[in-house]
């Protein structure tokens, strides 16, 4: 008989309390599960959002509660375009409105000269020409749910384009949204004269974050955005989720370590005189820490499998919900499962601690005499 | 002459603050080899010296030597108390859970031997106790008498040169207790492990080489009969079926 049997032995005795605790356990890990895979698909996409077009940095303005209240003037744009060191900028104008069922429906208003610099990667048709105001590209995902295609057309905030070419993007919001040409996005936004952010590309051998900086400089209203964790320099969206994903992780293991602990304590009070053998028949109290300890991670351990299970499951099924689709793709990275497991043992851990005192504080005659 | 291997040099232990003294200053020595049942009235002490001498607690002043091992200055009991001494108790205290092999293996986890010896070295204590055919019985599923051998083989499960029962045979039939005993009398005879076995029962204490008798937690140095301990069995006790 090996240690790791003779502690799935006593975990299996009440097999209905040991149960309860992994089902309590399961919640929190599958919560922790959806959460961790949500708050990655969204930072994926927002790193996808700032690399289009093979952008180094994005210059937003400062201060704004969310992305798409940003405003950098068509004067502040032309500045930055002269800037040494500058190869390429791009004014991007994002509206974001309700169209079928998505209601984050992205329609990015970019000049046609500048999409053809740096276009994205068409799946079929053309991008926009320039000097025209009404055609458009979609990103795949938005051209199947409009069952789209080249030669169609579409209804935008009340405006009709015409279908010119479908292309696909890695992150989501992109590829369930479309392109248009700067002047039409303007009209319909009712904003002449300024963009959402201007995405810019620094020459071969210039230093971009030294590029950004001195951009930063020069317009102290404004911000460059190089990376997801930058992004809450315009925008409060992750850092709200990640403040969202803490609140959830810390709760699930305060509650998930008070049902480990619960269940030890029964078990320790149960098993007292079984200890109190141990210990008669020569057991270290650490080699009883262990037992105990040992089975609360055990638990906690079955718990984060079933709870990384359930916790796929459960983005999948908030993915059958149409109006989620065009916004976020959950991303199953290693780190999701890694912190689960890791937050499930912490869990066992803390939760075992005082009960694995508790069974070692007695001494063995107390506990032999426990009835 | 050898050295005792249990020497007791005026233990007292009281409980409740000093409020109940059981024990009152016992000198008591044991040498090795030797066979010694310890015999007196309930209440006289004689379950708190095996308890001592056991060290599943520390005695308030004096000193007990066992092995070599001055148990007041030793600073890991459970290292002595998984090597020096093996532990019978009136009830058999097996783990529930767990089969009569397993339960004989318990002990061994402080050994640092690996489980297949574990489980090999076990099952020669099995054989030794003739349970092979039980093994893989739980405690429930067994006889009291079967209980309390698989209890016996539990404590030789280290091969500890001494062997503390506190009244094996308490729970049991005649029968079922005359089987444990000739168990004990032949693990001494083949081992030469030292018995100090503590009883009511005058038949069980006959076989003894040496009685030491107390009273109100002394030894009771007077001379007496064996007859003495005769009426000994408290009234309390019911055997179970073997």
């Amino acid at each position: 008989m090996s240690f790791s049997s003779l502690v799935m032995r006593n975990l299996f005795r009440q097999r209905m309390r040991t149960s309860l605790t992994v089902v309590g356990i399961g919640v929190g890990i599958t919560i922790v599960v959806a959460l961790g895979a949500i708050t990655g698909g969204l930072r994926e996409t927002v790193g996808g959002w700032l690399r289009v077009g093979g952008a180094d940095f994005v210059v937003a303005r400062k201060g704004s509660a969310d992305f798409s209240f940003s405003t950098v003037s068509d004067r502040e744009w032309r500045q930055l375009d002269a800037m040494d060191g500058v190869e390429r900028s791009t004014g991007a104008l994002i509206r974001v409105t309700r169209h079928g069922a998505n209601p984050y429906f992205i329609l990015m208003g970019v000049r046609p000269a500048d999409l053809a610099e740096a276009p994205p990667e068409l799946v079929s048709g053309r991008l926009p020409r320039p000097g025209s105001t009404h055609e458009a590209i979609l990103g795949s995902r938005a051209a199947a749910s409009n069952d789209a295609a080249p030669g169609s057309t579409v209804t935008i905030d009340e405006e009709r384009f015409r279908v010119v070419g479908v292309y696909r993007s890695d992150d989501v919001m992109t590829n369930s949204g479309a392109y248009a040409p700067l002047r039409t996005v303007r009209e319909i936004a009712r904003t002449p004269g300024v963009v959402t952010g201007v995405w810019v590309e620094a020459e071969t051998g210039t230093d971009a974050a030294a590029l950004a900086s001195a951009i930063e400089d020069r317009f102290p209203t404004l911000v460059t955005v190089s990376g997801v964790e930058d992004f809450g320099k315009v925008d409060q969206g992750i850092a709200i989720m990640d403040a969202l994903d803490l609140a959830v992780t810390v709760l699930a293991v305060g509650v998930g370590a008070i049902a480990v602990m619960n269940t030890m304590i029964m078990a320790v009070f149960e098993r007292t005189r079984e200890f109190g053998i141990l210990r008669a028949v020569g057991w270290r109290g650490s080699r009883i820490m262990r037992l105990v300890v040992t089975e609360a991670v055990f638990l906690c351990l079955v718990a984060a499998v079933f709870g990384t299970v359930f916790g796929v499951l459960a983005t999948r099924g908030v993915m059958l919900i149409e109006e989620v689709q065009g916004l976020l793709e959950p991303r199953y990275t290693v780190d999701v499962f890694v912190r689960a497991v890791l937050i499930a043992a912490g869990v066992g851990l803390v939760g075992a601690l005082y009960p694995a005192y508790r069974a070692v504080r007695l001494s063995p005659m107390e506990a032999l005499r426990h009835e | 002459m050898s050295s005792p291997l249990v020497e007791c040099v005026s233990v007292v232990k009281s409980y409740e603050n000093g409020r109940i003294r059981a024990l009152g200053g016992v000198d008591l020595e044991v040498e090795p080899g030797e066979f010694v049942a310890v015999v007196g009235p309930s209440g006289c002490g004689k379950s708190t010296l095996l308890h001592l001498i056991a060290a599943l607690d520390r005695p308030d002043s004096g000193t007990i030597r066992v092995a070599g091992h001055d148990l007041g200055r030793e600073p890991n009991l459970d290292h002595y108390r998984a090597r020096h001494v093996g532990l019978i108790f009136q009830l058999h205290n097996l783990l529930p859970t767990l089969n009569a092999l397993e339960n004989v293996q318990i002990p061994m986890f402080e050994l640092r031997i690996g489980t297949a010896e574990r489980r090999a070295r076990a099952q020669r204590i099995l054989e030794l106790v003739e349970l092979s055919d039980r093994e893989r019985n739980r405690p429930p599923q067994l006889s009291g008498g079967e209980r309390q051998r698989v209890a016996v083989a539990r404590a030789l499960a280290n091969e500890p040169p001494l062997l503390l029962a506190d009244e094996p045979t308490g729970s049991l039939d005649s029968e079922a207790g005359r089987n444990v005993l000739d168990l004990l009398g032949r693990i001494r005879e083949e081992r030469g492990t030292t018995l100090v076995l503590v009883t009511h029962d005058s038949d069980v204490a006959a076989r003894a080489d040496r009685i030491v008798r107390m009273l109100d937690g002394r030894v009771d140095e007077s001379p007496a009969p064996l007859a003495a301990v005769a009426n000994l069995r408290p009234p309390t006790l019911r055997p179970i079926r073997a």
